[in-house]
């Protein structure tokens, strides 16, 4: 493909993402909902994320049409920027983060949590997919290590919010024995 | 209304986000700025570093712009310019590693890996015309991917930031019932907390495919040895080359014994007609009798589809991978290193990623900011820590720039110096947090990046500028960077025009 083409597509679907997020900030605006505009918006969206892939190829197409589909929503959106005069302690109607009474060693026992023990347990459930799940063993590998960060991720999300800490020690340290309890009993084949 | 009427009428119902309990968000909130508050410092320089690391084949270019441009070469060219390279390389070879040209890097590049690592441009005869002076490039890529510590460790923190992003992205969703009815809000000026929260959400929200692209291809790529690690440990008795051998190809047989350099022709001939393009060939001791060649072949419109093809010193095939063959695994891992650098579009998503980078960069610092704005509208403003983090924020492009600046003034010393410069420098800005104000360090770290970012410019043009065009469109852009941080030291006074919130708001 020359330059030129690939430029012109991708300015095409730049356009057209772009014309997707301004649909759907059409329905937004009006007060009850645009069904009209969301569904054409989001008809629009998935066309542009999908036919690239057959200009593109198949698995780099809807990745480029990906990135520049964030680039074009957040271009509507700044587009409809609203200038304030400045003011000073507003308050606000933003929620605000929970106030909970915590003891030194409910927070060090938290972050022991969402760092090590969780990268523990998420490191025996990928290992356990990698050992247990059939398929070839590259991809088995693979997804496996992409569920370790996933998981250690969500783990951390769910230890630092939770106010029940046991509970996550337990569900956490439980995943991790199974894990590689059942990935040790099996072995890699 | 009677109860009759009101039966009557459909109920409506709330939005999935909305359904989400109060008590809920107000905990994940909590959680979400716990974590962001321990680790923004350290996405912040990942994410930054990681962004300019998107143009590395262009900084390249920058800072040797007087190697010769070559677009294609022989393989005669080759043979002659890796041969010139051995021969200058010194004791103790290990490696070479020859980039062929392409696109974005139209040179022909070779590195050899002895006592000491050289880089040489050659030209269409494969003559070295000149050795690299790459320090910048290697300096930011090497503190995106380990922040410049001892390598291992470098890479785990780095894939645990990447883990921590991943869970604040995981947690922000969570924590924002109002996602869609704020969609298309973005309030500036006003609440300070409000301007920042909308900016944080908006870009969270809308970036949010390429930030789990990132987070999660980043946080893989850094993990990726401790995972083996365990892997290794747990199911295959402690011998990663195991796992190691599902991927890669087995090394050549070991045998020291001296031997002429390899011999590439033969190698280049069985190469097969297959409509890619050969992208880089990696040779293990080529001056041994144990030598192997490794040649890497890339398709046009493919995300990770690569031949590898390998032959020993008698230039016979001993391992052959093709695309067309891949596992989904296979596929999935080619394809991790061109997602999370945005290398697969040209420079059109170079310049998306940088965007969208720089925007992830805004995110990290973004979210202290709306805390220390909380914490002044609650009537507890937290003044040392607005002076540390504003500090610490325009303490990064001011030391970027000044260790950019280092290696363009003094091509010829180690990396080590741009180090030491930018680690002052970031260690002088928190100083300077002890002593003033958050408006003032603000004002100060803009101005001085600005004002560096100009005379790093000026100093390229003047010392190491070539004919390459994406060396002075790099220098206008620097340029154009610096008078716009510069300008915004300046005070100007804002119109009064006030755009109506849209009904939906």
């Amino acid at each position: 493909m020359t330059d030129l083409a690939f430029l012109t597509i991708s300015a095409l679907i730049l356009a057209g993402t772009g014309a997707a997020a301004w649909m759907l900030r059409r329905s937004w605006q009006a007060k009850a909902g645009n069904p009209q505009w969301r569904l054409a918006g989001w008809a629009l969206l998935g066309a542009c994320l999908i036919l690239p892939a057959f200009a593109l190829g198949e698995a780099r197409g809807p990745f480029i049409a990906l990135s520049l589909a964030s680039v074009a929503a957040l271009l509507v959106v700044a587009s409809g920027y609203r200038l304030r005069e400045r003011k000073s302690g507003r308050s606000s109607l933003a929620p605000e983060p929970a106030e909970r009474l915590s003891t030194t060693w409910r927070g060090v026992l938290r972050w022991l949590l969402a760092g090590p023990v969780g990268m523990i347990s998420a490191m025996g459930l990928g290992i356990c997919y990698a050992v247990w799940v059939p398929g070839e063993p590259q991809t088995r590998l693979v997804v496996g290590g992409m569920i370790v960060p996933i998981a250690w991720g969500g783990a951390m999300a769910w230890t630092l919010a939770d106010s029940r800490i046991l509970r996550a020690t337990t569900v956490l340290v439980g995943v991790a024995i199974f894990g590689f309890g059942a990935s040790i009993m099996k072995g890699f084949t | 209304m009677t109860a009759s009427k009101s039966a009557a009428l459909p109920k409506k119902r709330k939005p999935l986000m909305s359904r989400i309990p109060a008590d809920f968000v107000r905990a994940v909130l909590k959680g979400h700025s716990g974590l962001g508050l321990a680790f923004a410092a350290v996405i912040y320089i990942v994410c930054l570093s990681g962004t300019l690391s998107v143009f590395v084949d262009e900084f390249e270019r920058w800072e040797d712009a007087n190697a010769p441009v070559v677009e294609s070469v022989s393989p005669e060219a080759v043979q002659s310019a890796y041969e010139s390279a051995v021969a200058r390389a010194g004791s103790g070879l290990e490696h070479v590693f020859i980039t062929m040209p392409a696109g974005d890097l139209p040179r022909l590049r070779i590195q050899t890996d002895a006592e000491e690592d050289r880089i040489w441009f050659a030209d269409t005869q494969g003559e070295l015309v000149t050795e690299s002076h790459g320090q910048w490039s290697t300096f930011i890529v090497a503190l995106h991917e380990n922040l410049h510590l001892p390598r291992t460790w470098g890479m785990f923190l780095v894939g645990l930031t990447g883990v921590a992003l991943l869970s604040s992205l995981i947690s922000g969703i969570l924590a924002h019932p109002r996602i869609f009815r704020d969609a298309f809000h973005l309030r500036l000026g006003g609440s300070r907390r409000l301007q920042e929260a909308d900016l944080h959400n908006r870009i969270g929200v809308w970036g949010l495919p390429f930030h789990v692209i990132l987070s999660l291809s980043g946080a893989f790529l850094g993990l990726t040895t401790i995972i083996v690690g365990v892997l290794g440990m747990a199911v295959f008795e402690g011998d990663t080359a195991k796992i190691y051998a599902l991927f890669q190809p087995s090394p050549p047989i070991d045998n020291p014994a001296a031997a002429d350099p390899l011999d590439l022709l033969p190698m280049f001939a069985q190469l097969p007609d297959s409509g890619g393009h050969l992208t880089s060939i990696f040779m293990e001791h080529p001056t041994e009798q144990g030598g192997a060649a490794l040649f890497n072949i890339r398709y046009d419109g493919a995300l990770a589809a690569a031949d590898s093809l390998a032959f020993d010193r008698s230039g016979e095939l001993y391992y052959a991978k093709r695309a067309e063959d891949f596992t989904l695994g296979e596929s999935i891992l080619g394809s991790l290193g061109q997602l999370h650098f945005g290398w697969f579009g040209g420079g059109v998503i170079k310049i998306v990623y940088g965007l969208l980078g720089l925007g992830l960069t805004y995110l990290a610092a973004g979210g202290v900011n709306i805390w220390l704005a909380r914490k002044r509208d609650q009537g507890r403003p937290a003044e040392r820590w607005e002076s540390i983090w504003d500090a610490f924020v325009w303490g990064q492009p001011l030391a970027l720039t000044a260790a950019a600046l280092s290696t363009v003034a003094a091509p010829g010393l180690a990396i080590d110096l741009a180090v030491m410069v930018w680690l002052g420098i970031s260690l002088g800005s928190l100083a300077a947090a002890a002593a003033l104000p958050a408006p003032t360090i603000s004002r100060l770290g803009r101005g001085a990046s600005g004002a560096l970012l100009l005379l790093l410019a000026l100093v390229h043009i003047l010392l190491a500028s070539g004919p390459d065009a994406v060396s002075w469109t790099i220098d206008l852009v620097l340029a154009l960077a610096g008078a716009v941080l510069v300008a915004s030291v300046f005070p100007f006074r804002r119109g009064r025009h006030t755009k109506h919130l849209p009904i939906g708001g």
